[in-house]
């Protein structure tokens, strides 16, 4: 988790929202942490480069909870 | 920069490695065939890297191009030049299912995968980039027997529009070069009579010249061409 947190802070400190509010499997992408979809593709790609899976290749994804289970971590 | 450009081992696809290491880019070369040109091309130029690769199996590409020993993310991708292409020259009454498939794996689908693994590592190392798509004119003209292929590049060319419109915003640029007849292998199956038919159909009466098409396509992945993006660049010796 920690290693996905800190993904999720440098997507957020990129796109000139830094924010170090708490991050709970329950968080929304877009509706908690305003990520639109150039975030999320930013997202995705430090996600795989870090755990070799694509998360959002089999649909839509909108937890954090839904990436951890993907990544079975 | 680092320069991705597939179809690399001849014709057009290995003037665009020549010009682009003259022009001191460091390029990733994939063919199918590690031809005897492409192997005097990266002898003593250790700019130059190659992986032979079948452009043909779509699902499998992706793995093969962006992997650890060849284009990582540790490898910032500049440009990327889309340049594989196979030919299927037949009238459209005799379409076979299986070939316009095997073709549209090698003009399209891979095109399409290639270019959102490059996207992704555009986005990864944020420093933007600049896509090329080699088309033909024969997707603009008509051309008898030329249908299907120029369906093919006729979808590359939408999709680039709309990759510009997409990606602009993240200092992605996407541009086709569109090139006319020229005397490359890909045209070696016409007569001598064929071809002066197509040349008389250009406003210079002559074949294009791939080094024309090369040293565009370099202007279009530089800096030069900032400005520039969602466009078809014609470079067909002013065919009508």
């Amino acid at each position: 988790m920690e290693k996905l947190e800190s993904i999720i802070r440098l997507i957020q400190d990129n796109k000139g929202a830094p924010s170090r509010a708490p991050i709970a499997a329950e968080t929304r992408f877009r509706e908690d942490l305003g990520f639109d979809s150039f975030d999320l593709a930013e997202f995705t790609v430090h996600v795989e480069d870090a755990f070799g899976v694509d998360v959002f290749e089999g649909g839509v994804v909108e937890t954090v909870g839904e990436v951890k289970k993907k990544l079975k971590i | 920069m680092n320069i991705l450009v597939t179809g690399a081992s001849k014709g057009v696809g290995l003037e665009i490695c020549k010009t682009l290491l003259r022009e001191g880019h460091a390029v990733y070369g994939v063919s199918r065939t590690f031809t005897d040109d492409l192997k005097k091309l990266a002898e003593g130029n250790c700019a130059f890297h190659f992986k032979s690769v079948d452009l043909g199996d779509s699902a499998a590409a992706k793995d093969a191009v962006f992997s650890a020993d060849f284009i990582p993310n540790s490898v910032p991708l500049g440009g990327f030049v889309n340049n594989a292409a196979q030919v299927y020259d037949d009238i459209v009454t005799n379409i076979s299912l299986d070939r316009l498939k095997a073709m549209y794996d090698v003009n399209v689908f891979t095109p399409m995968l290639l270019t959102k693994y490059a996207i992704r590592n555009m986005i990864f190392n944020r420093g933007g980039g600049s896509i090329v798509h080699i088309s033909s004119i024969s997707a603009h003209t008509g051309y008898k027997g030329l249908a299907m292929y120029a369906s093919s590049k006729g979808a590359l060319e939408a999709f680039s529009k709309n990759t510009a419109r997409e990606w602009g915003e993240k200092g992605v640029r996407s541009n086709v070069v569109v090139p006319g007849f020229m005397d490359t292998a890909m045209s070696s199956t016409l007569s001598d009579e064929q071809k002066n038919r197509i040349y008389k159909r250009t406003s210079l009466k002559k074949a294009t010249e791939v080094e024309s098409v090369a040293e565009t396509v370099a202007f279009l992945l530089s800096d030069k061409a900032r400005s520039i993006t969602g466009q078809n660049i014609n470079v067909d010796a002013g065919t009508i």
